[in-house]
């Protein structure tokens, strides 16, 4: 994304055009409301609309919790801002991918379905996968005019 | 059956004047039109089956919305909206809503949407729990030192223990993002966090001429949050969250 340094140390950011995977909650979810539809179905709509939230409070996610916990080594608690850091979270992709969002994962598959316009948001969902991905995808940015 | 009788997929609303400039295909890569009364215009397009493949249209409707907005103040209608055709859209959208719509769209004009999201990295968000709370870290070695089994219940406390550490943050790091951006948005809103390492997902609505400002404050919010959370700013986006309006109260009287 684009960043212009300013006199005063800050920085003027300038948003990324929006890939689907950016906005798909807000399309599913919002949006004006009217009333006299037709009903249509909308094949495979679940798999769209998966409730993260289940994930986010039971058992299950506790223990993976307690798992990731564990694991850490807890040496490098001491330097987390350093590289060694940095090191670290580079290499252990491994255990990133098993404690990612499960609405993450359904992002995932519908982004690598059909064509390549959010390969950039893929890249930016998370900074372990776009460390992950910026080698091998192409990122085709939408240009807009800006109205 | 004569057109005008074929039942039409709903994108948005716009002012009549703002001649839309869609050249994306809509759902099920038909082309995309107005239909026009009352000074307002929806976009729509002509449907020809009774089923939709969800993923692809909704790449449709996405493209589509974000097409007519470059050019023009668009109100997003909710993905999967069909009506009987034409003349139900002037009917039962346009016409009895049109006070509504118009105000809507007045108060969107030259406004628009942009999303501010912040990921935690796990890794080192949990490495911060650890470090912060004695709480954690003491059941943490209690149970490294016992077998999975004998410490199942002391796992599901830790497991709970640290849950609650990251929402505190959570709460944390959205009220100081809230706090550094929405004195320069018109309207703000936080969405509840859908993904596990989320730390925040806001939605503001800015005047578009008042966007470096806005970004500004997008750059101090990172250089504040430092590594800790990575942002993503994205935008503009048609408003979509500041246009979720229930019509169905409007239509009902003759219902």
């Amino acid at each position: 994304m684009a960043a212009v340094a300013r006199a005063g140390g800050g920085y003027l950011e300038r948003p990324r055009p929006s890939g689907l995977a950016d906005v798909i909650d807000v399309i599913l979810d919002k949006g004006l409301v009217i009333d006299a539809y037709v009903r249509v179905s909308l094949i495979g709509i679940e798999i769209l609309t998966i409730d993260a939230r289940i994930v986010i409070a039971s058992v299950d996610t506790y223990l993976r919790f307690a798992e990731a916990v564990g694991r850490l080594d807890i040496q490098q608690a001491d330097d987390s801002q350093g590289l060694p850091e940095l090191m670290e979270s580079m290499t252990s992709g491994g255990a990133q991918s098993k404690t990612k969002g499960a609405l993450e994962g359904v992002k995932d598959a519908i982004s690598g379905g059909g064509d390549d316009d959010d390969d950039d948001d893929k890249k930016q969902s998370s900074s372990s996968r776009r460390r992950s991905s910026s080698g091998s995808s192409s990122s085709r940015s939408r240009s807009r005019k800006s109205s | 059956m004569p057109q005008a009788d074929a039942r039409v997929y709903v994108y948005g609303v716009l002012a009549g004047a703002d001649a839309p400039n869609v050249s994306a295909d809509g759902v099920e890569q038909a082309h995309v039109r107005t239909v026009e009364h009352a000074g307002l215009a929806a976009l729509v397009s002509t449907l020809g089956s009774e089923e939709l493949a969800a993923a692809r249209e909704v790449r449709a409707h996405w493209r589509v919305l974000e097409d007519a907005s470059n050019s023009a103040t668009v109100l997003p209608v909710r993905f999967g909206t069909v009506l009987e055709g034409d003349r139900a859209v002037r009917e039962q959208l346009l016409e009895p809503n049109a006070e509504r719509l118009t105000e809507m769209l007045d108060e969107l004009a030259g406004r628009v949407q942009l999303n501010v999201r912040g990921d935690y990295d796990e890794q080192q968000l949990l490495r911060e729990v650890v470090r912060t709370s004695p709480q954690v870290a003491a059941l943490r070695d209690r149970v490294s030192r016992v077998s999975d089994s004998a410490g199942y219940y002391d796992r599901i406390r830790l497991g709970e223990l640290v849950a609650a550490e990251i929402a505190a943050r959570r709460e944390q790091d959205t009220a100081l993002a809230m706090a550094r951006l929405e004195p320069f948005a018109v309207s703000a809103r936080a969405e509840e966090i859908s993904s596990q390492n989320g730390a925040f997902k806001l939605a503001f609505l800015v005047e578009s001429a008042e966007m470096d400002t806005f970004g500004e404050a997008v750059g101090l919010l990172r250089e504040n949050l430092a590594e800790r959370v990575t942002l993503t700013y994205v935008g503009p986006l048609p408003p979509y969250t500041f246009a979720e309006t229930d019509l169905s109260a409007g239509t009902a009287a003759w219902a």
